[in-house]
């Protein structure tokens, strides 16, 4: 908490009451010759176009997906399509005041949704505007298919690009808007400012916060509007995402033109169903979603429900969010009512809901009756409504046929083009700063404590007398990572960091202390305590195109972003098809002395995931090196550190650390020690324990050890460390993490494969127990000591002679350990 | 510094040089270019030029030596200098071998790690439960080394690179054409070696397969095999086995035969065998020269008063010799149906163990009549000191008397003994003492 708010305690301890304004339900009561002074006949006739293709767009699919026909054209689509038949209405409003520089997220039901804003944006961009999209848009290639015998206008061209992109991507064609590597539930069209959708039920419930996040952090114009299903107010992500859009500090201590709400309408299409679960009377507790919002903010998140069925109500419901939000008033909530005839799938075979109930909805069917009222009131002809579903359902054959041809709309060619997926999945750039622009800071970093601080510090372990320098005097660890990260504040306007004590209390372990005298709020802050929410935003900041650093306090936090750092992060680039990129490094302490909940090392399960860097640095030199590659990259990078070891001084490399920048390659081991006799491999701050042991075994048995830093796991370049075993013939591998599917037992393994020739004993890997962390006073038991690496050693790789063991690392231990899995 | 010069190596068929003249002697002053010596092949001359300036410290071989190429031949350097390390015995190979691995890894030659004693095990164990490295097993194969006759010294007795690296330093040096020959063809270097200073050469190489090609193949030996195999190369190996023949007039021999084939073929009982008349002989002959009936124990001889005789009996595993256990307390009908009974659980693999330990036979039988074998020379299951081999019966003209010569059915008698128990004329004898029991058989069918 900063200092310039006091909690007074007689004011906070004074009796009072709570007392909530009102939410509007369904308040809407416009009719439509008061609405004709809002629109002309043509915006009419549109909204019913728009909602016409679109039903149309999701019947075809649906007549695909059941009967592998559609008008006689035969097609088998073995993929998802979760349609929304029925709720047609609520995307067309939604979109229908939004600009291109509004972006919308979706979910795993949005073909709707982007088809409406994609609608939108044609009809708002000029033919120029809209041509230049389409041909830069993959080179073309999409245009092309669409743009071969078309008659007609360049909107009407778009209107072809846009189904055809569309549909292109659901059934995985490479002219697809992402390729087809997102499909049906994430496709998306960045230049119409459709963002992800997400296959995560309520994923996009802390994503599009972090896009908001960037419009305002960047001083970007346009809105947010997060679009999730009424059964996503179950996952934590989105509670977790609307705590970090209402956090107060935006408007209390962000300064000028940075204070005040995020720009976020979290609009939930309320269809009354998750897959099978009634959410209000079965699964749920709040009778009608908006009252979600009076619990929230004393704004109530300006929460109101919409008729959802009538494409006015949702267009003026939006008019006025989209008010509230540039006025610097939000978070917003919509609860748009709605309803789903088609099954969640068509495997849905609709047992949880009645005949009646369907027939009811489809009786005031938004499509149908938007119509009537054309209709009724004079604007159309029934001809003419006629007319454009004949017109609609002819494009959209048009579209399936040249959709399904496999010579114009190929899948992506693995055969001819093996690695086409493996080159989509980092973007491996080296970018200085990811937009022009002035650097927010407050000082001159000279002028800073900390820089000062860290002038006066020995850069080497030993001082110029050749004897240890003391803590306090010596240039640590955590500087090393320091001075990465405030250079890059210094040079790329967009970076911004936050986390848990990130400001003020300078982080947790003081690595960031000095930074909050450097920068303003909008570049450093805390966080609500939301890990899934710190994630989770950074990814949505990072592919709206800012970089962000974000913090995750102990990697044992890891399981609280779980989602975030296994679905999101890592897959956007891919699942995009390299259309977003992704700068997010997020920090990742081990701790150590804290217990079972706080001293474990996660790295195997973030190495696990494809899409992700992971880095391990274990001294200054390396910590400054990678976070500097780190934050010059433009990939996700999960940047671990060890609270052992924060305090260390750098004993490898010559002359210390460099004052000035330089980067270490993510991927590359290094030699710590050279030796001929066993190569030792480390990951973390193991190094240390193997230096130990490497002493001993050149003291005690002549033998000479050659210790590696792995540095990084992934991607890790395992030629060094062959090289080194196809000259010791033994190696022994050590990390901190517990030893049952280890990092470690990955790289064993590669290099068993690899240098197999040239082993002469197993690779050995020497972990921690398979226990919960124990208290500190215990952890000589857990963690590998110097003793555990001789021991295994003399046990498995060549025997020590005259050596006692003091662990039991007989082959039937491990048998038996691994038989009680412990 | 100290220069070793080293002889060249003049094509890779080259193994090694005579020196036919040295032009510098012991302490005479060198420049570059000097010619130090001539030397030859069989198929041309050369001269060695110095590459080094100094003092000629020392020679390490004459004129009309046969050096090894890449052996050190002298060394110039500073005088005074020691040259002890280069010297006496030459380390050409091992300086190679050095130069190899910093090829191979580009690092200096490791240490080397002393071997606890008490796992210095010599332990040859078959070739399937032979635990190695990967490393060591390529290792081996480099340096063409047998894996099967060293211990290994790493975690549960498994060969590690030190135990191929120190087997290979405690083998005879090799000539590099040898060693690239091993290498090539994946064959094993002997320990020792027809070369100069047992040198292994390309000859020891060739020679392991006279026939080359590829039309073989390698069978593993049964365990049964290996034991026969041990036990005949020990028997030939450790005694002094030499074989006398005889043969024996087999007219009452086959004559019993007939009478009992009669009568097994009319009553039944044990059908006795022509094999079963002459154990019965040989063990009569036995009692009456208890010095073929012993075991050689190396200093003392051990006398048996019993016989107990043991029968080379031909299975589909190989040759096995079960004992009849006092042989000469048996009649020739309890005789006939105990070979047979031990010779089938042989044939059947269930003979008690006890009774194919060479050990437990005091004198072996070996017929091979059968088969037509007129003459052989059967092999002593030591310790015991003798072997009788017994051949095929052949009609041999023979004077009858009166100078009357007929056709006589003689059966080969071959007796293998052991010198080192017997002397030629005792061993006669008792040849002599069978062949009269044979002839003179007392037995009624």
């Amino acid at each position: 908490m900063p200092k310039i708010q006091n909690i007074d305690p007689a004011k906070v301890r004074k009796p009072s009451q709570i007392t909530f304004g009102k939410i509007p339900v369904n308040q809407y009561n416009k009719n439509i010759e008061q609405e004709k002074e809002l629109f002309t006949t043509d915006d009419f006739i549109r909204i019913y176009r728009d909602m016409v293709i679109i039903r149309e767009f999701e019947v075809m699919l649906n007549k695909i997906k059941t009967t592998n026909e559609y008008f006689g054209i035969k097609y088998n689509h073995p993929g998802p399509a979760h349609l929304s038949i029925g709720q047609e209405a609520s995307a067309v409003g939604m979109a229908y005041n939004l600009n291109i520089s509004d972006y919308i997220f979706g979910s795993h039901r949005s073909h709707g949704e982007i088809l409406a804003k994609g609608l939108s944006a044609i009809h708002q961009l000029d033919e120029n505007g809209l041509m230049n999209i389409m041909k830069n848009f993959f080179g073309g290639s999409t245009l092309k298919v669409v743009e071969n015998g078309h008659q007609g206008n360049i909107k009407e061209l778009g209107v072809k690009f846009l189904l055809y992109g569309t549909l292109a991507e659901i059934f995985a064609r490479e002219n697809g808007f992402n390729k087809g590597l997102g499909g049906s539930m994430h496709a998306f069209f960045t230049p119409f400012g459709v963002y992800p959708n997400n296959a995560i039920v309520g994923g996009s419930g802390d994503i599009s916060v972090g896009a908001a996040l960037y419009k305002k952090v960047n001083r970007k114009s346009g809105i947010i509007v997060c679009n999730i299903g009424d059964a996503s107010m179950g996952c934590g992500p989105v509670w977790e995402g609307i705590s970090f859009a209402s956090m107060d500090q935006f408007r209390t201590l962000w300064q000028g033109e940075f204070k005040g709400g995020l720009p976020i309408l979290f609009n939930f299409m309320n269809n009354q169903y998750g897959m099978g679960g009634q959410t209000c009377g079965e699964t749920m507790g709040y009778d009608i979603l908006a009252r979600i919002g009076a619990g929230v903010n004393p704004e109530m998140m300006h929460a109101e429900r919409v008729d959802g069925y009538n494409p006015l109500a949702v267009i003026d419901a939006f008019k006025r969010k989209k008010q509230i939000l540039e006025d610097r008033k939000g978070p917003a909530l919509l609860d748009t009512l709605t309803y789903r005839i088609s099954g969640h799938s068509p495997s849905d075979s609709s047992s949880y809901r009645s005949k009646e109930e369907i027939e009811a909805w489809e009786k005031a069917d938004c499509i149908v009756s938007y119509g009537n009222h054309l209709v009724n009131f004079g604007i159309a002809t029934r001809d003419q409504l006629d007319a454009i579903v004949a017109g609609t359902i002819a494009e959209m054959k048009q579209t399936l046929t040249l959709t399904i041809d496999e010579k114009t709309s190929p899948l992506l060619n693995l055969v001819k083009d093996p690695e086409a997926i493996s080159d989509m999945m980092f973007s491996n750039q080296s970018v200085d700063r990811m937009e022009e622009g002035i650097c927010e800071v407050l000082t001159p970093m000279e002028e800073n404590p900390r820089v000062k601080q860290i002038k006066t510090k020995e850069r080497f372990y030993l001082g110029k007398d050749g004897k240890a320098v003391s803590k306090l005097k010596q240039y640590q660890l955590r500087d090393g990572i320091f001075e990465a990260i405030i250079d890059r504040f210094y040079k790329d306007p967009t970076l911004v960091a936050y986390g848990e004590e990130n400001r003020d209390w300078g982080g947790a372990f003081a690595v960031y202390k000095g930074l909050t005298e450097a920068l303003p709020y909008n570049r450093l802050f805390n966080s609500p305590i939301s890990e899934g929410a710190i994630v989770g935003t950074a990814v949505g900041y990072g592919m709206c195109g800012g970089r962000a650093l974000v913090e995750i306090m102990y990697c044992d936090f890891l399981g609280r972003c779980g989602d975030e750092v296994f679905n999101q992060l890592p897959k956007w680039q891919s699942m995009s098809g390299n259309v977003i990129k992704m700068p997010v490094v997020v920090r990742v302490s081990v701790g150590s002395k804290y217990g079972a909940q706080h001293s474990q090392d996660w790295s195997a399960l973030v190495a696990h995931i494809p899409g992700l860097k992971v880095v391990f640095p274990a001294t200054p030199y390396d910590a400054k090196g990678l976070m500097n590659s780190a934050l010059q990259g433009t990939d996700p990078v999960i940047f671990f550190e060890s609270q052992r070891i924060y305090d260390i001084g750098e004993m490898f490399h010559e002359g210390g650390v460099p004052e000035g920048y330089y980067e270490i390659p993510i991927g590359e081991p290094d030699v710590k020690r050279e030796g001929n006799d066993l190569t030792i491999l480390t990951i973390g701050s193991t190094l240390y324990t193997a230096i130990k042991a490497a002493d001993l075994l050149k003291e005690k048995y002549n033998l000479s050890a050659e210790i590696i830093d792995a540095r990084s796991l992934s991607p890790f370049n395992y030629e060094p460390v062959i090289a080194s075993v196809k000259k010791t013939g033994k190696i022994l591998l050590t990390s901190d993490a517990s030893t049952r599917g280890s990092f470690l037992k990955e790289m064993a393994q590669t290099i068993t494969e690899l240098a197999f020739d040239y082993l002469d004993a197993p690779p050995v890997v020497v972990g921690s127990r398979n226990w919960i962390v124990p208290a500190y006073e215990m952890e000589n038991s857990f963690f590998p000591q110097p003793d555990w690496l001789l021991d295994a050693i003399h046990e498995r790789i060549i025997p020590l002679k005259g050596h006692t063991v003091t662990s039991n690392i007989t082959p039937n231990e491990q048998i038996r350990r691994n038989k009680y899995g412990v | 510094m100290a220069n070793p010069v080293i002889m060249p190596r003049q094509g890779q068929s080259v193994e090694s040089c005579i020196i036919s003249n040295w032009n510098k002697k012991e302490g005479d002053e060198i420049k570059k270019g000097d010619i130090l010596f001539s030397y030859e092949t069989d198929k041309a001359a050369f001269e060695c030029e110095a590459e080094s300036e100094g003092i000629l410290l020392k020679r390490f071989y004459a004129e009309g030596d046969e050096v090894p190429v890449l052996n050190i031949v002298a060394v110039i350097g500073i005088a005074g200098e020691p040259v002890d390390s280069f010297g006496g015995e030459p380390i050409g190979e091992k300086k190679e071998e050095i130069g190899e691995k910093k090829e191979q890894n580009g690092e200096e030659a490791r240490s080397i790690i002393e071997i606890p004693a008490y796992e210095v095990a010599l332990t040859p164990t078959s070739a399937g439960e032979i635990k190695i490295s990967p490393r060591a097993r390529k290792k081996a194969q480099e340096f063409g080394i047998n894996i099967e006759n060293i211990g290994g010294t790493g975690p549960e007795g498994r060969i590690i690179e030190q135990d191929i690296l120190r087997a290979a330093e405690l083998r005879s040096p090799s000539t590099p054409l040898a060693k690239g020959i091993a290498g090539e063809a994946g064959k094993f270097i002997p320990d020792m070696g027809t070369g100069v200073g047992n040198r292994v050469t390309s000859y020891d190489l060739l020679s392991q397969t006279p026939v080359a090609g590829e039309e073989t193949e390698i069978r593993k030996l049964s365990n049964m095999r290996k034991i026969i195999a041990a036990k005949m190369h020990e028997s030939l190996q450790n005694s002094a086995q030499l074989t006398h023949h005889t043969s024996a007039d087999a007219r009452k021999l086959l004559e019993l035969r007939r009478k009992a084939k009669e009568t097994y073929e009319k009553s039944g009982g044990e059908n006795i065998t022509i094999n079963d008349l002459v154990c019965y002989a040989v063990i009569r002959a036995l009692q009456k020269h208890p010095m073929a009936n012993c075991h050689f124990l190396g200093d003392s001889l051990r006398i048996f008063k019993k016989v107990h005789l043991g029968l080379a009996v031909d299975t589909e595993r190989g040759l096995m010799v079960p004992v009849v256990r006092n042989a000469d307390n048996l009649s020739i009908r309890d005789l006939a149906a105990q070979l047979k009974s031990v010779a089938n659980s042989c044939k059947k693999g269930n003979v008690n163990p006890e009774l194919l330990a060479s050990e437990a036979a005091t004198f072996s039988v070996s017929n091979l009549g059968a088969y037509g074998v007129e003459l052989f020379t059967p092999v002593i299951n030591l310790p015991q000191v003798a072997i009788l081999g017994v051949n095929t019966i052949i009609n041999r003209p023979t004077d009858l008397g009166n100078g009357v010569f007929g056709f006589v059915p003689f059966i080969g008698l071959s007796l293998t003994y052991d010198h080192r128990a017997l002397d030629g004329a005792p061993a006669s004898a008792f040849l002599r003492e069978i062949r009269l029991e044979i002839e003179n058989l007392d037995v009624t069918i």
